[in-house]
């Protein structure tokens, strides 16, 4: 998730008016809004000057709830704010260095290493942690539970969704979007050959944690497969469905079918909806869903509001994932810590969860918090951007990232992943074959578990 | 005191500074190469010794030969045409008719100015596949029918990251060059051209020799900075397309700093790469850094 949830959520003072008055007006029908009477609502007995987080930016809703905490309980909070790419780098020289860090964020794949390495402190017999964790999501519950111990509290939640431009496909005179993969490139050939599209389908093959690999886990998870079996073997072998999924994926590159957008190998999710939005493509390949909310917003796509969400094809299997704030070990005060925590990724004194809900508002981002989710804020708040029971109805569908690869869970899925994407990015261009690629990736297994 | 002691004396507040800016780093990256580093080790301060294991790892890991091979061919092609490049703009600015103004030598010396993480990023939208500035000028000229995929093509995305690196880089070795020209003796000249040598000639057994001091300082100063290149990598390409701009300094930082932060491999890399430079000087001063004789 490099730059999905950067640069293009710019709260203003009048939309942070509004979704107060939302919020009032919602009243407390729902368990996402004000429950003041919890231990959320409770002052810490210890004294502390300062606290302070360190997470990746996104808007300015750290510095708005900074001050939101400042003025509720007293305590000032410093914050460090570095880019997604930046932020784990930021996040283990400073606890390296034996600086205090009361709360941070992880992406899931790298929680797993930050739990190994020490950094991430239990949350389980904090006061409300209990309420809480009934409220998680299934996906939260993935992320956020290791070995029995709950470690986080939900960021954000998103589900892998396909986009197409309807106007191209009118354009096409095609009735509707794909429903077999077969159709796809029916559809992208024709797109190419009627002299329509050049490259009919982006996909986001950039280099990162979730970017290309999401989108060849979330294709063989469609298909019916998988990267481990529950024991953790690799199912990467001849015949296997990954195997086929990459052969059949980087044949639509140049080597093949020749219409796929080169562009796809470096984009990121929002970077893909912004040169989506430029109208070239036909398809956007499965992706998070938020990235309508840049697609759609006139302001920054030329073709807002012509940009649909559809799901996959077959069953409709696809893939989600959480991010996860946490208390971190290097914390100066463990409860004000957990105050804190609750902050970026629980409730406010109010008892409201603010963050969550401003985040599906104003950034169509998903929860990890079931009453978030089935909450107004997100069926009125993506609204504008995309249609919202078709994406619930995908959510609905979704499993978390670690069925499809249980690696996710183990300290080398990380080093694992590097090589992945170098080895598919050298299949996608043509250096060397899906079946060379595999193979490496089944030998580079052993080596990532020696790196840990 | 003796002049000697005396000169020891006054450089004595140099030295510790250097020491401790430079030399304690040094040494301590030295001594993490050979321990067991992790985060959480580093944090509790306590290593366990693992002697070679480090530098054995990264030498068989296939990944830092990818990372070597694509250093050295990047640090050829960029000290080689910035090499060829500064004596050629520096002889030409050089030449008494050739007048320039303050802004003229100003924007010379601007790409100097610019921060490495700019000017990949500047370079990174340039070479952008469908709307990038270099691919809509090539259009526009007539010369290209389809964009060209500059930075995400594998045959060619290492060597769009060397051009922007030569041109960053560039202002440094052409005001070198130029004040070594300025202080090439007028009669050397004047005393071949009674000769009857032409200007080739000239070049050849007046100039180039007399630039030789200039041009291996030249050589090693810029060998051991585009052997870490690192921003221009990060800003335009990431390591990618697959292992295509894999550079050594790339290797280091993503063995280090990305999960499971591997301090003492990282290190190790560090130093196999230092290694590699300081030999790559040494040749380097034996070959071209000789007395110059007339």
């Amino acid at each position: 998730m490099r730059d999905d949830v950067i640069g293009k959520w710019e709260l203003s003072r009048r939309r942070v008016l509004a979704a107060t008055a939302g919020l009032g007006l919602l009243g407390r029908s729902d368990l996402a809004f004000g429950q003041p009477s919890g231990p959320w609502s409770q002052p810490p007995r210890s004294k502390v000057d300062r606290l302070n987080f360190v997470v990746w930016t996104y808007g300015d809703i750290y510095t708005r709830i900074a001050k939101q905490f400042e003025a509720d309980w007293g305590v000032k909070v410093d914050s460090t704010i570095s880019s997604f790419n930046d932020h784990p780098t930021k996040l283990t020289t400073m606890f390296a260095a034996g600086e205090k860090i009361d709360v941070s964020q992880s992406s899931p794949f790298s929680f797993p290493n930050f739990v190994n390495q020490g950094l991430v402190e239990p949350i389980d017999d904090l006061p409300g942690a209990a309420e809480y964790i009934k409220d998680f999501t299934p996906f939260t519950k993935q992320v956020a539970t290791i070995q029995g111990k709950t470690l986080g509290l939900p960021y954000f939640s998103a589900v892998w969704v396909w986009n197409y431009y309807a106007d191209m496909l009118e354009k096409l005179k095609i009735d509707k979007p794909f429903a077999s993969y077969d159709e796809f490139i029916e559809h992208c050939v024709k797109a190419k050959k009627d002299g329509v599209s050049r490259y009919p389908v982006l996909w986001v093959a950039g280099v990162g944690l979730e970017q290309l690999p999401g989108t060849w886990y979330q294709m063989t998870w469609n298909r019916g497969g998988t990267f481990f079996d529950k024991q953790g073997n690799h199912m990467l072998g001849a015949g296997s469905v990954a195997r086929e999924t990459l052969k059949w994926w980087a044949n639509t590159f140049e080597k093949g079918l020749d219409i796929s957008d080169p562009e796809s190998l470096k984009v990121q999710f929002t970077t893909s909806a912004k040169a989506f939005g430029a109208g070239k493509n036909l398809y956007r390949g499965p992706n998070h869903h938020y990235g309508l909310n840049v697609a759609n917003d006139p302001a920054q796509s030329p073709i807002a509001g012509k940009v649909k969400v559809m799901g996959s094809p077959g069953d409709g299997k696809t893939i989600g994932v959480t991010h996860v704030y946490f208390l971190t070990t290097a914390n100066r005060d463990k409860e004000w810590g957990w105050k804190l925590l609750q902050y970026l990724g629980g409730r406010t004194k109010d008892g409201t969860y603010t963050q969550a809900i401003g985040l599906a508002k104003d950034a169509m981002l998903g929860s990890g918090f079931t009453s978030v989710m089935q909450s107004d804020a997100v069926k009125q708040g993506w609204a504008p951007w995309g249609d919202v029971p078709a994406i619930l109805k995908i959510w609905d569908q979704a499993a978390y990232i670690g069925e499809v690869c249980s690696s996710v869970y183990q300290p080398w899925h990380f080093p694992w992943t590097d090589q992945l994407n170098i080895e598919v990015q050298k299949c996608l261009t043509g250096q060397i074959t899906a079946d060379q690629c595999c193979d490496n990736l089944i030998k580079g297994i052993a080596d990532a578990k020696r790196k840990v | 005191m003796s002049a000697g002691a005396f000169a020891f004396f006054m450089n004595v507040p140099t030295l510790i500074f250097l020491g401790l800016v430079l030399a304690y780093p040094v040494i301590y990256a030295a001594y993490l190469s050979v321990h067991q580093v992790g985060l959480a080790q580093l944090r509790r301060g306590v290593f366990a010794f693992n002697g070679w294991t480090n530098y054995g790892r990264v030498l068989e890991d296939p990944l830092f030969w990818v990372a070597i091979k694509n250093t050295s061919i990047f640090t050829v092609i960029t000290v080689g045409s910035e090499v060829v490049l500064a004596v050629l703009i520096a002889l030409l600015l050089n030449q008494a008719g050739v007048w320039t103004s303050r802004i003229t030598r100003f924007l010379i010396l601007l790409p100097y100015a610019i921060p490495p993480i700019a000017n990949g990023l500047i370079w990174s939208f340039l070479y952008s596949f469908q709307f990038g500035f270099l691919n809509r000028i090539l259009f526009t000229l007539g010369l290209i029918d389809e964009p060209i995929n500059w930075a995400g093509n594998p045959d060619t995305a290492l060597y769009a990251v060397t051009v922007p690196y030569i041109w960053r880089t560039l202002p440094f070795a052409i005001i070198l060059v130029h004040a070594a020209l300025q202080g090439i003796p007028r009669d050397l000249y004047e005393a071949a051209a009674v000769d009857g040598a032409r200007a080739w000639h000239r070049f050849w057994h007046i100039t180039l020799p007399l630039l030789r001091p200039i041009i291996a300082i030249i050589l090693v100063l810029r060998t051991a900075f585009a052997f870490a290149v690192f921003e221009e990598i990060l800003a335009i390409t990431q390591g990618g397309p697959g292992d295509a701009t894999w550079v050594a300094a790339w290797y280091s930082y993503k063995i280090t700093f990305s999960p499971p932060n591997n301090f003492g491999m990282g290190s190790a890399s560090a130093f196999i790469l230092t290694l590699m430079i300081g030999i790559v000087a040494l040749v380097y001063m034996r070959l071209v850094y000789r007395r110059v004789t007339l």
